[in-house]
């Protein structure tokens, strides 16, 4: 029994829909890298080139959401395939506003000193790593229709809040030690917030991948680390 | 949970020396609809047949296991199958009115089974079953036209009147709406719905989207057995076996 379609032309909208996924999910990988880097190094020139990629990003939200109303309408699937459509729709909502979060990132650079000292940013950067290596790992889940790497990102989730938690800490600190400093930390705490809610939609993307192999969610709450807890 | 009204235990039907059903053990929920699908010749139409005795008209047919109603074995040598078929209805893929006025094709059951005696009491009947069918409304200042001179989808919910007239346990329905448009389906499906209330119905039917929309139950035959059988939702969404995911999402030659 083959695993094909009988309709060939079916087959492809399946493929093509994946394939667009795919491609979000990597440009909206780029993007959040770009958005981390530029903060790090306080790279104020790739901002604009970060806000455009956004625009990329949300191009392809809307052609998947085009793709997916085609399928719907013209073949009503079933089973694997329906579990399929239903979470591109999800994931790619997810993705766009992962973008969102590294755009408005990038635009947080603007007010940032040239000389942030290292203390400061080094948090914020294992945070950005973690952020990035959850976004690898869940994309590589849903690739590969892998259910135990799609949570084992669920539930390293906690790790990302704590570390969100102990960046924020080193902000304040910081903030606490000169007030002429307030105006440019005010940002970087956005910035880090903004890592922890890409973890959110990394999380529910993930959710999503669970359901997708298994076609049942998963069970119970995520771990939630310190900062939701507290 | 539902009481069990039929039961098929270990069900084989043989026509000559060609095998239809392998031990299909398949319980149907009383007022319920079970959805039966599988690609042509899998063995549904041979399955339901099996519950009102239609295939004793066919020589070669040989049924061995148990099928039971109510915990009576349906293929008792002794069972009366004019009674049988009283308890179980059945509606064909093709409306197939008798060639008499629609009042007839509804009051001919009930008085060779000796139900309503007096003229209002048949009446009564077919004014009843044709509110059952939602035909009433349609037909009831021309009930003495004939039967095939209605539209097919009115045809066919006369074919359901004609069914229910007898007051049946159970309905059987081949591919009711398949040569149906698609406002007559609806209101063929609007009707199982309301008809589920009484009745315990099993439907055959190719097309997914309707086992969906319309069953409690769906079961998968694939070359005379049983593959599975579960909750509609579950089967649709997120099947068990992988012969079943491939027929529903069309990967089957």
């Amino acid at each position: 029994m083959s695993n094909e379609h009988t309709v060939k032309s079916y087959e492809e909208e399946l493929q093509f829909l994946k394939d667009s996924l795919i491609k979000m999910g990597s440009l909206t990988e780029s993007q959040l890298s770009d958005a981390m880097d530029a903060v790090i190094k306080v790279d104020k020139d790739s901002i604009d080139k970060i806000i455009k990629s956004d625009e990329e990003i949300n191009k392809f939200r809307s052609k998947i959401d085009t793709q997916i109303m085609n399928l719907l309408v013209k073949r009503a699937p079933m089973a694997i395939d329906l579990r399929e459509t239903i979470s591109s729709l999800k994931i790619s909502q997810d993705l766009e506003r992962i973008g969102d979060l590294s755009k408005s990132n990038a635009k947080k650079v603007k007010p940032l000193p040239l000389d942030l000292p290292d203390e400061l940013l080094g948090n914020l950067k294992r945070l950005g790593e973690l952020v990035m290596k959850q976004l690898n790992d869940v994309l590589d889940s849903y690739v590969n229709k892998n259910f135990d790497k799609a949570k084992e990102v669920w539930e390293k989730d906690e790790q990302v809040d704590d570390l969100t938690y102990i960046a924020m800490e080193s902000v304040i600190d910081f903030l606490s030690k000169d007030k002429k400093n307030l105006d440019f930390s005010t940002h970087l705490i956005f910035a880090t917030k903004n890592l922890e809610r890409a973890g959110d939609h990394i999380t529910n993307i993930a959710e999503t991948v669970c359901y997708l192999v298994k076609g049942e969610y998963l069970k119970g709450s995520r771990p939630k680390g310190k900062v939701i807890q507290e | 949970m539902s009481n069990v009204k039929i039961k098929s235990k270990n069900l084989n039907v043989y026509y000559g020396d060609k095998q239809a059903l392998f031990d299909v053990n398949l319980d149907l929920n009383e007022k319920e609809v079970t959805a039966l699908i599988g690609p042509s010749g899998c063995g549904k139409s041979t399955f339901i047949r099996c519950i009102n005795r239609m295939n004793d008209v066919i020589d070669i047919c040989k049924v061995t296991g148990n099928i039971e109603m109510d915990g009576i074995n349906i293929n008792d040598k002794d069972l009366d199958v004019v009674s049988l078929r009283e308890r179980v209805g059945m509606v064909f893929q093709k409306p197939n009115p008798f060639p008499k006025s629609i009042y007839d094709n509804i009051s001919y059951g009930p008085k060779i089974h000796g139900k309503g005696e007096t003229k209002s009491e048949l009446d009564q009947i077919v004014e009843n079953s044709l509110k059952k069918s939602a035909l009433w409304e349609e037909v009831k200042d021309r009930l003495d036209e004939p039967g095939t001179s209605l539209s097919g989808g009115q045809q066919q919910r006369l074919c359901i009147a004609r069914a229910i007239s007898v007051n049946p346990e159970v309905i059987l329905m081949d591919e009711p709406c398949s040569a149906l448009d698609p406002i007559a389906t609806a209101k063929i499906e609007e009707l199982i719905d309301e008809l589920k209330k009484t009745y315990t119905i099993v439907i055959v039917t190719h097309s997914m989207a309707q086992a969906v929309r319309v069953s409690q139950k769906t079961g998968f035959f694939h070359l005379g057995k049983l593959i599975e059988v579960g909750k509609t939702e579950k089967i649709f969404k997120n099947p068990d076996n992988k012969m079943t995911q491939d027929y529903i999402t069309g990967r089957f030659g």
